[in-house]
């Protein structure tokens, strides 16, 4: 490792070889920082601390309260030094210090003379510091400073005053829109760097006020901007509002296309690639307007610069997902970026290569990547496997040599995650293309011959066992199964013993060879294997009648969440009664914002269940109807999706239910207590039912007990006017009795206080009293439906965003379900037509034609046909959408 | 320290400028900051904003560079107060003896501050301040009220004062110039 600085000098060589970090110790840094407190103060020594200290903090090493009050003090008193270098460092080490509130507020005084002092370095940091630590009262004080910050010749002065303005608006934002002026006049700045900071403030304080942020807009794209960050701002603010303007003008011309594209000619590399990216990103862009993005975006592939190589193969990468025509151009430069240096350019050129190429070229392109697989990282082997599978499912033909490509990697080396995309998207291939359904489970049975992982050995076994007894001839598995009853570990002997009844259970001539091999399974080493042995035998050696119940055990997935039944076991205590399973709760716990939208990306392949769970009424139905009360309500005719009537992270957690019956309506409320400390008793719901007349509470049925962080069901039940669709409000309040447990033993107090807590208001709406049942042919439907039933009126919806927006709305009223994917308007057209069914309470099919047309600039009419078995259902869609 | 390095210290001395340091402290608007002003430059102003922190002044009379920790006096900042009185040359208190209501807060703040072991031994200036004001209590009085005479651990000197109109600034400065000898 030759260090060029050490040469230099040859007297620090020996020292030049170890960082001058080394060997720093928190206990000896704390010690040095004393000096802090001499009389006489050593500038360098105490910046040298200083900077330790820092190192320490950037290190991750955590000060305990006692010793950063201490070291925030002592550096005060460094305020008395009129050094340059060392004042830097205090600010630096105030803000990573980030003493608690009630004493940093101590050199407030000290740093706003700083700011008016006439040193430019002490007037930056010292806005920049105080900035930090300041609060409402204060900015108040020091707002006219900031102000003449902003406005101030110096640049690093007027940019410290701006980016504190951008972080002072997520705290005070009425004072820093109070601004506007001074950063508008900062935003004609000639400083490259003032005017990029200006131009995000001044967007940041007008984002929620569209009007000013097109204004904003249109005003700088007429050119006075230079700096090239600030060029590239602009441009991402210009895409946002070509986003939210739609796309109504009449020429069909694009707002700002030509700002955008202008931008392709800029001379500074930044922004065409900013330009270039936000073209592609267009809603719905057109070929026309996306070829001289695509053409810049084909020069940067030749950049002797990696990143911009890397910038342009990337974005062409997620343009070729959706105009894969448009890109074909680029393919020669593409092709000789497979063999670029940097293997993650690489990665995306190839696999932009398989979204663009044609059925012809695929086979050349799967040789390419064969020779290039053994060089690259586990993770860019996970970008093309996926890109094989989809390319697979673009061209099924294909399969055969996709396939094969898959199985001889799996083969290879690699890792846990890497060997699970590639089992995944066989998986996947063999689901849908059933042709691959042979050979993909045999390549799988190959690859459990000789695999590491239980995990996939267990998921592979299991997807055998659903999709093996299907296949032309499930004998040959078999011995693949067995093999691992004899060479694997406990965990794959038991979910091959589990196949291997799966197989029994489907297919009949196998199964007395299957009671030769469970048999044999009984002398295992290890309970489980036998214990499930066992049981199959006497599962599937029983009675020919209950063939089904055999076949819903095996198959049939278990309806009780599994997080509850875990926790339900865990509180169990052994005793004389035996643990019930139906007792657990069923309702899944709500999750918090978050986990539920990363579980928008559903899992596919394994991961994912290979049959559809019992639909949410059905278990809903079955659970209603176990509780007495309900009994006679009749059958469940709609249950809606759980309504939260708490924000999230509060103490309680409640989320409602309506199930709706023919002549009843039942809110469930599902309740979670999330706080540790406290149990709840006798919890139930009191339901003000003043605005929703019709309604007559029936029943209420209480929670006995709602421990922390195990779900529980409260019902309230109301009688209502036989098949009408009757809506109302209902406010609510959740009523319980607290008792405070104690944390060390979990046991609660025997006294317990009454206390309520505020829901927020429910609403029972038209929409709950119509299914989302689609029908196949609309058209055939419709005529089938005498058209006497027919009843047609015109509304005008008034303004609106756009058409799409005013079609959602009246579907989401309606609560029907789509047909033929109506739902979606295309862009730029002037008129839509969409098509709607469902069932209406009482079991009448509906079907609805809306015509919607734009009228003038942003008025939207529609026109609400309706066709149904009972006329005063048409009437009664029409009263929803007349009152909605 | 070698003989030779305390005979360099000693020949400084007689040579080279004096350093002392003092904190400045007293309940807020008693005429802390105002008393630096006059001090570093003589000029008086009826206009000023309360100290949010500090104030760190150094200030040049004769041979001695006094330098000047002067705090905020409102309740957010006594808790502070003691950790910029340790190992200063002397303490000086403000008051503000026109304002007999809240005599008693200032003497219980004094004496809570001086119960810390830290601050043991380091003399005390009392300054009554604002005696240009009708109604300003009188040396003795002030003496009395602030319960000085219990006060025997350390060094203890009261002046009465105004800012406004320099009254007997020039005592002030002198006491402590003599001071910033007796430490070193």
């Amino acid at each position: 490792m030759a260090q060029p600085l050490a040469k230099k000098d040859d007297d620090r060589d020996d020292e030049a070889d170890y960082s001058p970090f080394m060997g720093i110790e928190k206990g000896a840094v704390l010690q040095e920082a004393r000096v802090f407190n001499d009389p006489q103060l050593d500038a360098r020594r105490c910046s040298q601390v200083i900077t330790k200290l820092l190192y320490l903090l950037n290190q991750g090493e955590t000060f305990t309260k006692v010793e950063a009050t201490e070291v925030f003090f002592s550096v005060t008193k460094l305020f008395q030094s009129r050094d340059l270098g060392l004042r830097r460092m205090v600010y630096l080490i105030i803000k990573e210090l980030s003493p608690s509130a009630d004493e940093v507020i101590i050199v407030t005084s000290s740093l706003m003379k700083d700011m008016n002092s006439k040193t430019d370095m002490y007037r930056a940091n010292a806005i920049r510091v105080l900035c930090r630590i300041t609060d409402g009262t204060l900015l108040t004080q020091i707002e006219r400073y900031l102000k003449q910050a902003i406005v101030d010749k110096n640049p690093v002065v007027a940019s410290a005053a701006l980016v504190s303005g951008i972080h002072l608006l997520q705290t005070n934002p009425e004072i820093v829109k109070r601004w506007s002026n001074e950063v508008q006049e900062a935003v004609q700045s000639r400083a490259a760097l003032v005017q990029f900071h200006a131009l995000a403030l001044l967007h940041q304080i007008r984002q929620n006020d569209r009007l000013a942020v097109s204004k904003l807009v249109t005003s700088l794209t007429r050119g006075s901007v230079r700096s090239p960050l600030a060029q590239c701002l602009l441009i991402r603010y210009t895409s946002q509002v070509i986003r939210e303007s739609g796309n109504n003008t009449q020429s069909g011309e694009r707002p700002f296309y030509d700002f955008l594209e202008s931008c392709l000619r800029h001379k500074s590399e930044m922004v065409i690639f900013e330009a270039a990216k936000a073209i592609t990103d267009l809603n719905g862009v057109t070929t026309r307007e996306l070829t001289p993005a695509i053409t810049v975006l084909q020069l940067f592939l030749s950049s002797s610069k990696p990143v911009l190589r890397f910038a342009a193969v990337r974005t062409l990468n997620k343009v070729a997902m959706t105009h894969p025509m448009a890109v074909t151009n680029c393919n020669i430069d593409m092709e000789s970026l497979i063999s670029d240096q940097n293997r993650s350019i690489a990665t995306l050129a190839i696999t932009t290569l398989l979204k663009t190429g044609n059925e012809s070229s695929v086979d050349r392109l799967m040789k390419q990547i064969t020779n290039f697989m053994s060089d690259i990282a586990d993770e860019f082997k996970i970008v093309v496997v996926e890109a094989i599978r989809s390319l697979c499912l673009k061209f099924p033909l294909k399969y055969r040599s996709l396939m094969n490509f898959l199985s001889n990697i799996l083969r290879e080396e690699g890792g846990f995650d890497y060997k699970k995309a590639i089992v995944d998207s066989i998986v996947i291939l063999i689901r849908d293309i059933p042709d691959a359904k042979e050979s993909g489970l045999l390549h799988l049975c190959e690859f459990i011959e000789d695999c590491e992982f239980t995990y996939l050995s267990t998921q592979i076994l299991h997807f055998i066992g659903i999709e093996g007894p299907k296949t032309l001839d499930p004998s040959k598995y078999i011995r693949y199964i067995y093999n691992r009853v004899h060479l694997e570990n406990a965990t794959v002997r038991a979910s091959a013993v589990s196949t291997l009844a799966k197989f029994g259970a489907s297919v009949d001539a196998l199964k007395p060879r299957i009671f030769v091999l469970l048999r044999r399974c009984l002398f295992d080493s290890d309970d489980e294997v036998r214990d499930r042995a066992t049981l199959y035998l006497s599962t599937l050696g029983g009675d020919l009648e209950n063939d089904e119940d055999v076949r819903d055990f095996l198959f049939g997935s278990l309806d009780t969440p599994l997080a509850n039944l875990e926790s339900s076991l865990k509180n169990y205590v052994p005793s004389e009664v035996a643990f019930d399973i139906r007792l657990v709760p069923k309702e899944v716990k709500s999750q918090p914002l978050t986990e539920k939208k990363a579980q928008g990306k559903k899992p596919t392949g394994l991961g994912a269940p290979p049959s559809a769970p019992p639909s949410t009424v059905d278990s809903y139905e079955r659970q209603l109807l176990s509780i007495p009360e309900f009994a006679n309500f009749g059958k469940l005719f709609k249950s809606s999706e759980p309504v939260e009537l708490t924000e999230a992270e509060t103490e309680y957690a409640v989320n409602v239910v309506k199930h709706i019956f023919d002549t009843h309506v039942v809110f469930q409320y599902n309740c979670t207590n999330t706080i540790p400390e406290q149990l709840l008793e006798d919890v139930f719901v009191i339901v003000d039912a003043s605005e929703a007349e019709e309604f007559s509470q029936v029943f209420s049925k209480p929670v006995r007990s709602l421990p922390y962080d195990s779900p529980g069901q409260t019902f309230v039940a109301f009688e209502k006017p036989e098949g009408l669709p009757t809506t109302g409000k209902f406010s609510n309040t959740l009523k319980f009795i607290v008792k405070e447990v104690d944390p060390t033993s979990g046991e609660a107090e025997d006294d317990g206080v009454e206390d309520e807590y505020q829901l927020e208001d429910l609403d029972v709406v038209a929409a709950d009293y119509i299914l989302r049942v689609g029908v196949s042919n609309f058209r055939n439907a419709w005529e089938s439906i005498d058209p006497d039933s027919e009843r047609v009126d015109e509304y005008g919806l008034g303004p609106r965003e756009s058409l799409s927006e005013a079609v959602n709305t009246v579907i989401n009223l309606l609560g029907m379900q789509p047909c033929e994917g109506t739902e979606v308007v295309p862009p730029n057209s002037r008129s839509h037509t969409c098509l709607l069914s469902g069932v209406f309470i009482g079991g009448v099919k509906v079907l609805v034609r809306l015509s919607f047309g734009l009228d003038g600039a942003k008025d939207v009419a529609m026109k609400l046909s309706v066709r149904s078995d009972d006329v005063s259902v048409s009437d009664a869609i029409h009263e929803i959408v007349a009152s909605g | 320290m070698g003989l030779w390095e305390a005979f360099l210290n000693w020949l400084r001395s007689l040579f080279f400028k004096q350093e002392m340091e003092l904190s400045l402290i007293g309940l807020q608007n008693a005429g802390k900051t105002s008393l630096v002003n006059v001090v570093a430059t003589g000029g008086y102003s009826e206009d000023m904003i309360p100290t949010v922190g500090f104030n760190m002044r150094k200030v040049t009379k004769g041979n001695v560079t006094i330098k000047l920790w002067d705090l905020g006096g409102q309740p957010r900042f006594r808790s502070m107060w003691e950790r910029y009185c340790r190992a200063v040359s002397a303490i000086v208190y403000v008051v503000d003896a026109a304002d007999p209501d809240n005599l008693s807060i200032s003497r219980s703040e004094l004496h809570d501050l001086l119960s810390k072991p830290s601050l043991s031994g380091i003399p005390l200036l009392v300054l009554g301040n604002k005696i240009d004001k009708a109604g300003a209590l009188s040396k003795q009085a002030l003496t009395d009220q602030m319960d000085l005479k219990s006060i025997t651990d350390r060094e203890v000197c009261c002046f009465m004062i105004s800012c406004k109109n320099s009254t007997n600034i020039d005592s002030v400065i002198d006491w402590l110039v003599k001071h910033s000898k007796s430490k070193s």
